[in-house]
């Protein structure tokens, strides 16, 4: 697959602090591609330095396998932060000049107004427009010159669910097209639910990367509900448990790696138990997220 | 780059404090300077009320080639005005970060500066027309006589008034680059003259030739003070080659230091 962004030992320090060290990071087309990392861990300092307003102290980057310089940006379409258009121009004025900087045709922009669903507050200045709208226009400024590559920075911060759940929407219908999504984000259920890659940063260095589907490979756990006095007891007894533990009334028993919930059920049954519930839980990004975290802090990072 | 003036300039013809600004600008220019006569004979009937007798007739503020001088000098004293217009242009950018936008959205940061530079040969050109046609309609009409030739001499006030101007908006332009708050910039732009003023005071008597070295005098330099003639004095009635020199490497370097720095500061 083609190589979209790639990064070589990209650092950046503010003084003293280093906000981004040696950072080494691959995007392919076709990727939605998540940034993980707690507040302050260096992913708008990245991004800031790949769109070219924050300068690198040192490594480099490529976008499309070419050295980036102003001309590749307008190739790209990207909201870092939050929102940023002139106040006193409409959001139909706004577009038009960020298509104007593009190089993009005017054309474009009623179909992103509609895409974003602002067609009706177009005419309206941008500083009238609540939170979410401003969100939703800096998609459709993002989207405006149909880039191969959209770039998104908490693009559901700040928001009510029902914003995140249009966005994340947004979002889904944009990956459906084929693009490239980079998204930088500490809302993990938001990068499982929509990235197909995902980055773990922290203080600046990167932690982890890989697919988001070899998340929850490995070991499983099973929440089991059955009605028994000495439920605790006869889960020990069980070959597949390396640990059982008891979370409001349901027993989440952690499996051996090789042992599935159907080996677990045929064991109560056995035991003439029949559980009442039995169900398998994927291990989710949160908990992946916390342990890679985890165990950067142990090795002393 | 007529495309990156017209990005500026759809920035600025949306807002409103633009057009209150250089409406205001222009409507004052143009007020002032056509209103020379007027306040001649105001001046005249105070003089009267002391016994002074002035005849107005013989002072010829608005005869070619006089004219041209004349108000060039006078309008060169609202280019503040237009400047900080500059000054909330660019001081704005920063404020609402749009300029961070612009980068992100693929302007390198040089056509940044470029647009915004591009809008100041635009308002100064403006300003310039502006005074010309007001020099020429009221030359013609209190002119006595008019003599093709004196109405083409002392042409050369009228680039150097662009340079006077366009100095100046530079100048306010790297301000606002380097301060990025407007109400700062505005007070330090008001200040400029007064603090280079307490500068050439104190600097010691040898090195008194360098005071025409000065950015704000250079630029004053450009256009001297022409009503001095009237009461029989001697005074510059041409443009001084050094002048434009001086203001001109100036010009350049107000410009230069902007972009050093915006090409090297995070956005």
């Amino acid at each position: 697959m083609e190589t979209v962004l790639s990064t070589d030992k990209l650092t950046k320090y503010f003084g003293k602090l280093c906000a981004v060290n040696r950072l080494d990071l691959e995007v392919k087309r076709g990727q939605v591609f998540g940034m993980l990392g707690p507040n302050g861990s260096g992913k708008t300092t990245t991004l800031g330095m790949l769109m070219g307003v924050t300068n690198p102290t040192s490594g480099s980057f490529t976008w499309f396998g070419e050295p980036a310089s102003h001309l590749t940006r307008k190739k790209i379409g990207a909201v870092l932060e939050h929102p940023i258009f002139y106040p006193y121009l409409s959001g139909q004025k706004n577009l038009e000049l960020n298509a104007m900087i593009k190089g993009a045709d005017p054309a474009n922009i009623p179909k992103v107004l509609e895409l974003v669903e602002l067609t009706q507050r177009k005419d309206h200045n941008y500083r009238t427009y609540s939170l979410g709208m401003k969100q939703r226009l800096a998609i459709a400024s993002a989207l405006v010159s149909d880039p191969i590559i959209l770039i998104l920075d908490e693009p559901t911060n700040g928001l009510d669910p029902m914003g995140i759940a249009e966005i994340r929407e947004i979002i889904k219908r944009i990956a459906a097209d084929g693009k490239t999504i980079i998204l930088a984000s500490h809302l993990l259920d938001e990068v499982q639910k929509v990235c197909t890659h995902f980055a773990v940063l922290r203080k600046g260095t990167l932690m982890h990367t890989g697919p988001v589907d070899d998340v929850g490979k490995g070991e499983e756990t099973v929440e089991v509900v059955a009605f028994h006095d000495d439920l605790s007891h006869i889960l020990h007894e069980f070959r597949g448990s390396l640990s059982v533990k008891l979370e409001g009334g349901k027993y989440q028993v952690r499996m051996r790696e090789g042992f599935h919930s159907v080996d677990l059920n045929k064991f109560l049954l056995e035991k003439g138990i029949v559980a009442s519930q039995i169900l398998t839980q994927k291990k989710s990004l949160e908990k992946q997220f916390l342990e890679i975290l985890q165990e950067t802090q142990e090795t002393g990072l | 780059m007529l495309h990156l003036l017209k990005i500026d300039l759809k920035k600025l013809t949306s807002y409103r404090t633009f057009w209150v600004v250089c409406g205001l600008y222009f409507f004052t220019l143009a007020f002032v300077t056509a209103s020379g006569m007027e306040f001649l004979k105001w001046l005249a009937s105070k003089g009267a009320e002391f016994g002074a007798n002035i005849n107005i007739n013989r002072i010829p503020l608005y005869h070619f080639p006089d004219v041209w001088q004349n108000l060039v000098f006078i309008s060169g004293l609202f280019k503040i005005v237009l400047a900080i217009m500059v000054v909330i242009s660019i001081t704005n950018e920063y404020q609402y970060r749009t300029i961070r936008q612009n980068i992100i959205d693929g302007m390198s940061r040089w056509e940044f500066l470029q647009s915004k530079i591009l809008t100041n040969v635009l308002l100064s050109l403006m300003s310039v027309a502006m005074v010309f046609v007001i020099a020429l309609i009221t030359g013609l009409i209190y002119s006595p006589q008019i003599e093709l030739a004196d109405v083409f001499s002392d042409l050369e006030f009228f680039p150097a008034y662009f340079l006077e101007i366009f100095a100046f908006l530079s100048y306010a332009l790297m301000l606002g680059i380097f301060v990025q708050r407007s109400g700062l910039t505005i007070i330090l732009l008001l200040l400029s003259h007064m603090i280079e003023a307490i500068i050439k005071v104190n600097i010691p008597d040898v090195a008194v030739g360098l005071k025409d070295f000065f950015p704000m005098q250079s630029i004053s330099n450009l256009v001297a003070l022409p009503f001095a003639r009237y009461a029989l004095q001697q005074i510059q009635d041409y443009v001084a080659i050094s002048a434009v020199l001086i203001a001109l490497v100036w010009t350049f370097l107000f410009n230069y230091f902007a972009y050093r720095r915006l090409k090297k500061s995070d956005i």
